[in-house]
């Protein structure tokens, strides 16, 4: 080896050294193609050059100095699976004065091409050149592709960000929307969440409880997004659509720009959806952006849920403490003995219903043979009911003792009665006065159920009388009748929670029922009388729950 | 619970909105409260200073879209500035550099607005 060829020797493994040290201090892509296009313009003295890597099956070019500005950005169409590069590219690339172009490749993939210009001389590249190319080559490859691992590394890095940044969305909503307790803070807080990921154009939520729909959030105009949605239950929106599918569905949303129709589901079961409009940067929803707004939704439609079942509960509460205060009143009201007198026998009951219907009866002493019987229904239930109850109680006690003519005091309950209402409630009201020892009453019916008067296996109804209580003043007075009696008589006080009682089949007992078991029953004693009602009562409405009370007072001449 | 604050300054006919703390589900309703009040005031040229700002989560981002267009359609908008890295990574991760200008300083925001109403 001459002194010149050592030295030439010397010089190119200083220069690789060099570039090695280099290029392995960076993993920037662009500094190691920089670099290795330098370090071969140095080398060869050239000043234009590129290099081109492979996506996929696509060359494109990665770095580039000294070209053109027309030059292209994609090369012509390289399929070649050789080492060498194809013909067609070859030509492109003797056309454009690319003296020599060499694969670069790495011992698991070729990893793409570099081409470089005359050189400055015009000599052509030497057999020593080229062999330094491919050993300069082969140290950038390593650095290539360590460097594009680090790429991919950061795209993944970045979705990995992605989704943690969805579960943590995820996280912290469900944290807020179980303290939230307002409907409306809810789907502000899904809507500013989803506009935050998102960046939809445009958004509707809509909401089904008790089969009523309502849009909680809307961009698009609410009336025609109504008349869209209308007649169909959320349950039948039980999976994503996108696109066609939607307008298939809804055809008037094809007027809005809508992309994806996401429903909202608390134990698979949908109970409202979302409408979101297409995103603003123009990008799709991917899958899992789906899934997330699937989830973000079923978070918020489960706070909503609670929340509206927390409050039913609620009420439900509060009415049953209602009613438990209706029944005590009631129960209250009504007499807790009976007189025990040897002209008359007396039996009274009152089964209340659930809600408690207002019915209200009372047998007083009001002077020393006489006895006043009552038997009132008032309209409504519940407090409300109960409290007009109690009214009618005070009055009827003070307007007893006053020694009016029945009829007379009948009109003044009356007038205290429709003082005493506003809301549109009234009692059908029944009353008798009894002189035991005269063995005679005088009635007066004001709306009430006719009570059935039983004398000789005939049954007459106590109807004389005028119009039920709390309506108007009273201007047309009301009419009493006379009733003496004799031994055996048999007189039927009744609400109508007896005669329309229902049974399982919705059918009502009757007045023809119940007359004709009073009827084969009226020879027998008050107290007696009152079981047979009640025991075919039983048996008439099993177990069905009764809407309204049940008033029996029953009177029997001995 | 984390603090969080909005606070108003007016700089010349530019608003500035300070921001600190954390803006999650739980907050974004504040920041919420503190646009609305602008646009009560029909200010619509707004500056957002994330100097302080040390956590931000899909929720609170929402907020700034829920509001971009009301302030672009009154001919003004929302400039974003000063934000910390890791918050800059969560408008970035999510796209939001596309549809907002964001700056390195309050400065710039501000001046952003001088020059387009200059023109």
């Amino acid at each position: 080896m001459t002194n010149a060829d050592s030295q030439r020797v010397q010089r190119n493994l200083t220069a690789l050294i060099e570039f090695s040290r280099i290029i392995n201090t960076s993993l920037d892509l662009n500094f190691t193609l920089n670099n290795l296009l330098f370090s071969c313009f140095g080398k060869f003295l050239t000043t234009k050059g590129f290099v081109a890597l492979y996506s996929g099956d696509e060359l494109n070019i990665a770095a580039s100095k000294g070209l053109p500005h027309d030059f292209p950005d994609k090369l012509p169409d390289v399929t070649d699976t050789a080492t060498r590069v194809s013909n067609g590219i070859s030509s492109f690339l003797k056309d454009h004065h690319f003296e020599i172009t060499e694969v670069i490749e790495s011992s698991r993939k070729k990893l793409g091409i570099i081409a470089l210009g005359e050189k400055i001389n015009k000599a052509p590249y030497s057999d020593e050149e080229k062999e330094f190319l491919k050993i300069i080559l082969n140290l950038a490859a390593t650095s290539i592709e360590n460097s594009q691992f680090i790429e991919e590394l950061k795209v993944l890095n970045r979705q990995l960000d992605g989704r943690l940044n969805s579960l943590s969305s995820l996280f912290e909503l469900s944290k807020e929307f179980s303290a939230l307790v307002d409907e409306g803070r809810i789907s502000k807080l899904l809507i500013y969440s989803l506009l935050g990921n998102f960046m939809m154009s445009g958004y509707a939520v809509i909401y089904c409880d008790d089969r009523r729909l309502r849009i909680l959030e809307s961009t698009y105009p609410k009336a025609v997004l109504m008349s869209t949605i209308e007649g169909r239950s959320a349950v039948s929106i039980n999976r994503i659509m996108q696109g066609r599918e939607i307008f298939d569905i809804f055809p008037g949303l094809e007027s809005f720009a809508v992309s994806l129709c996401i429903p909202m589901q608390v134990q698979g079961e949908s109970r409202g959806y979302m409408v979101l409009g297409p995103r603003i940067n123009k990008s799709d929803y991917s899958e899992k952006d789906r899934e997330f707004i699937y989830s973000v939704g079923g978070l918020a439609i489960n706070a909503l849920e609670n929340k509206r079942l927390f409050k039913e509960a609620l009420e439900k509460q509060k009415m049953e403490e209602e009613l438990q205060i209706a029944k005590e009143i009631q129960k209250n009201l009504l007499p807790k003995f009976l007189p025990q007198i040897p002209e008359i026998e007396f039996a009274a009951d009152s089964i209340p219903s659930k809600q408690i219907g207002g019915d209200y009866y009372d047998i007083l002493q009001t002077g020393d043979s006489l006895y006043t019987v009552a038997v009132g229904d008032v309209s409504g239930k519940g407090v409300p009911a109960a409290l007009l109850m109690a009214n009618l109680q005070a009055f009827l006690k003070v307007t007893a003792k006053q020694n009016l003519p029945i009829e007379e005091a009948t009109g003044l309950i009356n007038n205290l009665i429709t003082e005493n209402t506003s809301d549109g409630r009234f009692i059908t009201f029944f009353w008798l006065i009894l002189d035991a020892d005269e063995k005679n009453l005088q009635y007066v019916n004001a709306g009430h159920n006719p009570p059935l008067f039983i004398r000789n296996g005939k049954i007459s109804h106590l109807d004389k009388g005028g119009i039920i209580f709390g309506v108007a003043p009273t201007m047309i007075p009301y009419i009493a009748e006379d009733v003496s009696l004799q031994k055996d008589d048999l007189i039927v006080l009744f609400t109508d929670g007896v005669t329309e009682a229902k049974n399982p089949d919705d059918d009502e007992y009757s007045d023809e029922r119940f007359e004709s078991l009073i009827l084969r029953h009226a020879s027998s004693g008050a107290d007696e009388i009152m079981k047979v009602i009640k025991d075919d009562l039983r048996e008439f409405v099993k177990a069905t729950p009764q809407s309204d009370d049940i008033t029996v007072v029953i009177l029997k001449v001995r | 619970m984390a603090e969080f604050n909005a606070g108003i300054t007016e700089t010349g006919n530019v608003q500035v909105i300070e921001l600190s703390g954390f803006l999650d589900a739980h907050t974004a309703p504040r920041l919420e409260n503190t646009f609305n009040e602008l646009l009560t005031r029909q200010q619509y040229r707004v500056v957002v200073n994330f100097r302080n700002l040390k956590y931000i989560s899909s929720a609170g981002l929402g907020v700034f879209m829920a509001f971009i267009e009301t302030m672009r359609g009154n001919g003004g908008d929302i400039k974003l500035t000063e934000m910390q890295p890791n918050v800059y990574n969560i408008f970035d991760l999510l796209g939001f550099p596309l549809l907002y200008e964001i700056f390195p300083t309050q400065q710039e925001g501000i001046q952003k607005f001088n020059q387009s109403s200059e023109k």
